[in-house]
């Protein structure tokens, strides 16, 4: 019998904007991480684990590279009959004219026709700019099992911290009976994920309606949610353990990268039952040359270590030359850092160049250095 | 560039890596931490424009076929092709199993490509080489077979039964024999031949009717003194992968920084099939110092002088020195490995100390538990 089809839509037209010069030219989910990989692939290999095949990618700010990034599906396995990876930009309709997605839930509103013609039965909302691994599959037998019209990811997190997060109020069966976004005094600590499980045709007459109302932000936690609760519609919690990190600024991308040093079995990339797909670079494998000096660090193909390398992330065909000393610091794609350059708690951005000698960052700074061109270049005026 | 079919050729019998080739041909062996030694060859096959590809094997089918498979090595896969082939009928013995039989087998195949010319690479070889310019070259002497081939200095030492070439003054080949290490200054044979589709169906044809147990090669000898058979120099780093101490010293020598520059830069490509293997963790003390390491490893001991696999784990204490730890092998703690092949998947737990010679390195066996 033919398997009624769950529909992936990852939400990847957010400007990312708290990235800085990261996002200035590519959207957030195709940022590097993690030393070989782009944001989204966690998102994509995750469908691709789960065995959904049809994933749509809704994309919006500086696109180009994302686009045809996720295009080849073939990358995370997804180019099978009947699936595929859909981009799906705001597009110039027949009836409507050309309309830029307002908010979470229009962009879907704006994409029911795909739905319509992929027959979704489900649809399963994502974000494209989430590091974690999740068996979609499992989320959507709960979903069917406890009968809900909705079903949302959550995640347990400290209660201090949860006035942070869209926080769900459940009862002792795991419904939701309130959704609060950024509570200042949370009743609950099971933040949201972003992820949820749609039955389809419900959704679709939710989004038709909301699509009408001139008040609504078109948000699914901000309208699309509430409106279910408010209707009495039944919400489910699904609950989530393991590692999941939101990267949105230059500290928590930063962290993310480090928890693979610092926390590898939270998030176990060796795991081979549940590999992150990625464009495989071709590149030498990585060569470490006699004046290399590792304390720690994740290194990938095509880099070249001959300096000192302490407690870092670098990713592919970057270069450290003699004498170099890279610490606690992420280093992106095809950066070099010259001989004896001093890095302390930076992250580097792809193909930066730095030259010899330059020191940069501060071993005591809460923060960490976000080293661009600009940087480079202002820091070698003074 | 003129229509070639590349033919992607199998080693002699005499060849043998020790264990490496137990389970598979030599084209397929690990190589280089991410590689196979047939990646060098095929992507010099895509590099140089040619599309139109025939692997051939003799046996162990498995590996070359998912490799390729996966590897497509960058071609147009619409236009091109990439086709894996081998003798149809069980040979009676090894003997028999040579590549004359093998192109027999599959002339049909080889008549039916739109090929004006065939460029025939041996995959146990590895080295750069742009095929056009050896072809234009070829096309512009009005050569017969044109023979792509190394001057070496160390033939007493390395190239050991490879076939050497004597020219005359014209760099006609005059004789073909094997180097069995008596000279330090030979001609060493690349065993690239480019020649006609029309020429190398003949030879084929002709050979099979003087003997069963004739080699291309061997077939190339009797045509010296009727056809114009040239030599085309190579330059740059050659390696032939026919002994398990040539699969150790090449893998030992392209790991330095230069020779391996040369071997792998931008815009010489080698494509290889990727793993999706996470990139490598170095733990606490891990460190590796004058090696190339794969991605997907897990380094707490200390890596010197080496050629690290995909995947490998080396636990605390461990030292590796000098030594090529093929993809998913396990070294345990406080193991001491020097000049060693250590095989896939092999797990080195209980024996503290393997050591080999530069001369002559120990092997350990795939899937052994030692």
């Amino acid at each position: 019998m033919k398997q009624k089809k769950m529909v992936a839509m990852i939400l990847a037209g957010g400007r990312g904007s708290r990235l800085f010069e990261l996002t200035k030219k590519v959207a957030k989910p195709a940022v590097h991480f993690g030393g070989k990989y782009r944001i989204i692939d966690f998102a994509l290999s995750n469908c691709a684990n789960s065995h959904i095949s049809t994933v749509g990618v809704l994309v919006q700010y500086e696109s180009i590279l994302l686009n045809s990034y996720v295009a080849r599906d073939h990358l995370w396995g997804l180019d099978i009959a009947g699936g595929g990876v859909f981009v799906l930009p705001p597009r110039e309709k027949a009836s409507s004219g050309l309309d830029l997605y307002q908010g979470t839930a229009d962009a879907i509103t704006q994409n029911l026709d795909f739905l319509d013609q992929e027959d979704a039965e489900y649809v399963l909302i994502l974000s494209g700019d989430h590091i974690y691994k999740m068996n979609y599959e499992k989320m959507l037998r709960k979903h069917i099992e406890s009968g809900a019209d909705a079903t949302i990811a959550v995640i347990q997190v400290p209660i201090k911290e949860a006035s942070r997060f869209g926080i769900m109020n459940c009862d002792k069966d795991d419904r939701i009976v309130e959704f609060e976004e950024k509570p200042a005094e949370p009743k609950s600590d099971l933040a949201s994920m972003g992820i949820y499980i749609f039955t389809y045709k419900t959704l679709r007459k939710y989004l038709t309606e909301d699509a009408k109302n001139e008040n609504s932000s078109h948000d699914f936690g901000k309208d699309i949610i509430p409106n279910y609760i408010n209707d009495g519609l039944k919400l489910q919690a699904y609950r989530f353990e393991g590692y999941w990190k939101d990267v949105g600024t230059i500290d928590s991308l930063w962290e993310a990268n480090m928890d693979l040093l610092d926390h590898t079995s939270d998030l176990n990339l060796f795991d081979t039952t549940w590999k992150i797909y990625t464009d495989d670079a071709n590149t030498c494998p990585q060569y470490l040359g006699e004046n290399a000096v590792i304390h720690n660090a994740y290194i990938t193909q095509g880099c070249e270590v001959d300096g000192e390398v302490e407690h870092s992330v670098l990713f592919t065909d970057c270069l450290i030359k003699n004498g170099a000393k890279v610490k606690d610091s992420v280093v992106m794609n095809g950066a070099v850092v010259g001989e004896g350059a001093k890095l302390d708690r930076c992250l580097v951005m792809d193909d930066v160049k730095i030259p010899d000698g330059m020191v940069l960052g501060d071993p005591k700074s809460e923060k960490i250095l976000l080293v661009t061109r600009q940087t480079v270049s202002k820091a070698g005026e003074k | 560039m003129a229509r070639v079919l590349g033919i992607l050729n199998f080693e002699s019998n005499e060849a043998t890596l020790g264990g490496l080739n137990d389970s598979r041909t030599i084209s397929a062996v690990s190589f280089l931490g991410r590689y196979r030694i047939m990646d060098f060859q095929m992507s010099n096959f895509t590099n140089s424009g040619i599309d139109n590809i025939q692997i051939y094997i003799k046996n162990f089918p498995r590996s070359v076929i998912e490799h390729v498979q996966h590897t497509n090595y960058n071609i147009n896969s619409k236009r091109g092709k990439i086709h894996i082939l081998h003798g149809e009928k069980p040979a009676i013995s090894e003997l028999y199993n040579n590549d004359i039989a093998s192109f027999a087998a599959n002339m049909q195949y080889i008549e039916d490509s739109h090929a004006e010319y065939v460029i025939i690479a041996p995959s146990h070889f590895v080295y750069i080489q742009d095929f056009s310019v050896m072809l234009e070259h070829h096309i512009d002497s009005g050569n017969d077979i044109t023979i792509l081939y190394q001057s070496v200095s160390n033939a007493k030492d390395s190239f050991i039964m490879c076939d050497a070439l004597s020219f005359d003054d014209d760099k006609y080949v005059r004789d073909i024999t094997k180097n069995l290490g008596k000279y330090k200054n030979r001609d060493i044979s690349l065993e690239c031949y480019c020649l006609s589709k029309k020429l190398f169906i003949k030879l084929v044809e002709e050979a099979q009717e003087t003997s069963s147990l004739y080699w291309f090669k061997d077939a190339l000898v009797d045509k010296i003194d009727t056809l114009k058979i040239q030599g085309y120099a190579h330059r740059g780093y050659a390696a032939c992968i026919n002994s398990l101490k040539a699969y150790y010293d090449t893998s030992m020598q392209i790991r330095t920084s230069k020779i391996l520059h040369e071997m792998i830069s931008d815009n010489w490509p080698i494509y290889t099939m990727t793993n999706d293997s996470c990139p490598t963790l170095y733990r606490d003390e891990g460190k590796a110092v004058n090696s190339i390491v794969g991605n997907g490893c897990e380094i707490e001991g200390t890596v010197i002088n080496s050629v690290i696999g995909r995947g490998v784990v080396i636990k605390k204490g461990s030292v590796i020195k000098d030594s090529v730890v093929l993809p998913g092998a396990y070294i345990n703690k406080d193991v001491y490995v020097e000049n060693t092949v250590v095989d896939r998947y092999a797990d080195v737990t209980h024996v503290k100390e393997i050591k080999g010679s530069l001369e002559n390195p120990a092997y350990v066996k795939r899937r052994d538990h030692i």
